[in-house]
């Protein structure tokens, strides 16, 4: 076996973690606070990549600069779906939770698809053949830029969640909703901001699924979605932690499952190793009992 | 609680209204051939099942322009209802139950993914239907024995047929483009490559591709052979495993919106500067579209394309049917638009000839259909079904595409059979054989 090709699989493996880890990250972070199951999540990620593309056709800016417009747009997005969603049913039941979040992926799938039509898309990144040895590969530098935008955002949330007195609430509020209440923390203040940041995560997925020159249309976002759930399982619910190695042992398992056993196995692999984690550990890697 | 139940109520409605915009609903009438189009709408495949609709339509307006669809000397109106497979097997199931039992359409057209198409046959089957089938390649469409599929009719080539072509064009065009270029000796084997969706369109093409090789006797070497599942958008590790085989070429059997990705990230995240060939669905558009700078030098297997035609009588038809579908829908028609174009008139015609829409005797009349070819080349000039596998036999040939910086897209040119041709295959300069 040529050690070449097998730090090429993980270097893919990596980068498709890359985009898992933001997704399921945000998803994680809501689900956290507010205990809620959105199975829409992904169709923010797909929202993300039409608002990346259309500024880049419209203003020609660098794709990856478009990610803060793109995430700040989902923020609000976020917000909006959150006051009129999420909270009127908040605590109703995990079946209401549920059908909402189908419906509104039908509702979000066929507004885009209004909006901006069907036909499967794609971006050019400004970077791309321009390629960078790392090691004993010579990689696209697309990717390299990706898992470093990545990384930057990980540690922009770390430091949000652990150094400002919003990211403390936040956390607290994930931990304990009554006893946040009783302290005196606006909880729904927490809902709202999580949801946002949540989508907002998701929307930089969006953005880097497009510059890394993944095709896009209105009905990408579902199969991510449920992938995203899968880390989350996998890395423990409401763990941000799990959510990043869940995310990263996906993308590896995945990509190095469609190399070594065919790409028919690479989501069942996923899945398997999604089993094997619970039947160990059932509260996943990161997860504590009571989520 | 009474606002959260308003609101889902409200959202309940705006989901069918909304879903409601995209399909055209049809209420049963009297005095009409209702003809029924299953088309990929929405899911992975919604690009090539779009052009298969609108194709359709383009087809049903030139037949009630001309009075509809005679029948015994009467001019009967056609009215098409398409029913959308949602690209899943679930969903063509619906789709066929719905348009049979719901709309009462007198024949069905269309079908485009072949696992889709073969899950609904069995719908077919039950209610006795006749169904011109015009976008899923499998054979086992009509081979299959596990029901009944005498009133399926197979109106495109099947990967047996188109898998076998590309094989043949390999060993006769391309394995000595390479030797030449590589100055080796004329029985240097060939390293060719698969990648195939999982499906059995996919796996029709990878059975076909082995035994024309072993049939042959063909001094072609499958170093590699990968699989991916349909509605896949990362090929970079299969890439990967297919670029450590070191291949002269890489056949891949994959819808449009995989093609495409999949010749992008191989030629611009791994260097993999080989030829791509692919199969006739990907002569698309959207496609080319898509490819950009990087389908320079690909091959596609074709019997009609948006942006060329063969020398000949087909052409002015084809050009004709190419603007009538630009000028309706500001685009060009695929592949699978002209065979279901063609499919409807073959449908109307059936029931012409049969002089009822007795499902018994369209069926026979599809049998016995004896018509001239009208917008692609047929074999014998006719279109007509074969004693079998009633399938039709369809003249093909092979394109090569070459960048065009002035559109930013890639166009192609007709390269082979030598009859067909207008310019002879190149190997690009970009171009790495392979090694072994």
């Amino acid at each position: 076996m040529d050690l070449g090709i097998l730090l090429q699989i993980l270097f893919w493996g990596i980068y498709a973690g890359c985009i898992y880890i933001l997704l399921a990250t945000g998803l994680n972070l809501i689900f956290g606070v507010m205990k809620i199951v959105n199975f829409a999540h992904g169709e923010f990620l797909m929202i993300g990549a039409y608002i990346t593309a259309t500024v880049f056709l419209l203003t020609g800016l660098n794709p990856y600069a478009i990610i803060l417009i793109s995430m700040l747009a989902l923020i609000g997005i976020g917000a909006v779906v959150e006051r009129l969603c999420f909270r009127p049913i908040l605590g109703t039941g995990k079946l209401n939770e549920i059908f909402l979040s189908i419906g509104l992926i039908y509702i979000i799938q066929n507004g885009v698809a209004v909006i901006w039509g069907d036909e499967w898309q794609s971006v050019q990144s400004p970077y791309e053949g321009i390629t960078v040895p790392v090691g004993a590969l010579n990689v696209p530098l697309d990717y390299i830029v990706i898992m470093v935008v990545t990384t930057a955002i990980l540690c922009g949330l770390y430091l949000f969640l652990k150094r400002t007195k919003t990211g403390r609430e936040m956390r607290a509020t994930s931990q304990n909703r009554k006893g946040a209440m009783l302290v005196g923390i606006n909880v729904e203040r927490m809902d709202v901001l999580s949801f946002g940041i949540g989508c907002a995560l998701a929307a930089a997925a969006g953005t880097l699924w497009v510059v890394s020159g993944q095709i896009f249309n209105p009905y990408m976002g579902s199969i991510p979605a449920v992938k995203a759930f899968a880390i989350i399982i996998l890395g423990g619910l409401g763990s941000i932690p799990g959510a990043i190695a869940g995310g990263l042992l996906y993308g590896i398992a995945e990509n190095s499952a469609a190399y070594f056993l065919g790409g028919v196995w690479k989501d069942a692999v996923s899945f398997i190793l999604l089993i094997v984690v619970l039947v160990i550990r059932p509260t996943g890697l990161f997860g504590e009992s009571g989520e | 609680m009474k606002y959260t139940v308003l609101f889902i109520v409200g959202i309940l409605i705006a989901t069918a209204v909304i879903a409601g915009c995209t399909q055209q609903q049809a209420a049963p009438g009297a005095g009409e051939i209702k003809v029924g189009v299953i088309a990929s709408l929405t899911g992975p495949a919604s690009n090539v099942g779009k052009n298969m609709w609108q194709s359709a339509q383009v087809a049903a307006e030139e037949i009630n322009a001309k009075g509809g669809v005679s029948i015994k000397g009467t001019k009967v109106p056609l009215k098409l209802v398409v029913g959308d497979d949602e690209s899943t097997q679930q969903g063509g199931q619906k789709a066929a139950t719905q348009l049979i039992t719901g709309d009462k359409v007198d024949i069905l057209v269309g079908g485009y993914s072949s696992a889709v198409t073969s899950a609904y046959e069995q719908t077919i089957a039950e209610f006795k239907i006749p169904f011109v089938v015009t976008g899923a390649s499998s054979p086992i469409i009509t081979h299959r024995t596990d029901i009944d599929t005498s009133y399926v009719f197979h109106h495109c080539p099947t990967t047996d047929t188109y898998g076998q072509y590309t094989t043949m064009f390999i060993d006769q065009v391309l394995r000595p483009a390479v030797n030449k270029k590589l100055g080796a000796a004329a029985d240097r084997p060939f390293r060719l490559a698969l990648i195939y969706q999982d499906t059995a369109f996919g796996k029709g093409v990878q059975t076909a591709v082995n035994n024309t090789i072993t049939k042959d006797k063909l001094n072609i070497v499958l170093v590699s052979q990968q699989s991916f599942k349909m509605g896949e958008s990362d090929f970079r590790t299969p890439l990967t495993a297919i670029k450590a085989t070191n291949p002269d070429a890489v056949y891949i059997a994959a819808f449009p919106n995989e093609g495409a990705p999949m010749i992008t990230q191989a030629r611009r995240d791994l260097g993999l500067d080989t030829i791509f060939l692919n199969v006739e669905n990907n002569d698309n558009a959207q496609f080319y579209k898509d490819l950009g700078q990087y389908g320079e030098g690909a091959i596609i297997e074709s019997r009609f394309s948006p942006y060329t035609a063969p020398a000949g009588a087909l052409a002015d038809a084809q050009s004709t049917f190419k603007n009538s579908y630009n000028a309706k829908w500001g685009t060009f028609p695929d592949m699978m638009g002209a065979s279901t174009y063609e499919g409807v008139y073959i449908a109307t015609q059936a029931i012409s000839n049969a002089g009822t829409t007795d499902k018994t005797t369209v069926k026979q009349a599809l049998a016995d259909l004896s018509m001239p070819q009208i917008i692609e080349a047929m074999k014998g000039g006719m279109i007509s079904f074969t004693k079998d596998f009633r399938e039709s036999q369809f003249d093909l040939w092979m394109e090569q595409l070459a960048y065009d910086q002035s559109i930013g897209e890639c166009r192609p040119k007709i390269v082979w059979p030598d009859n067909l041709k207008v310019t002879d295959f190149a190997l690009p300069s970009w171009y790495k054989a392979g090694t072994a």
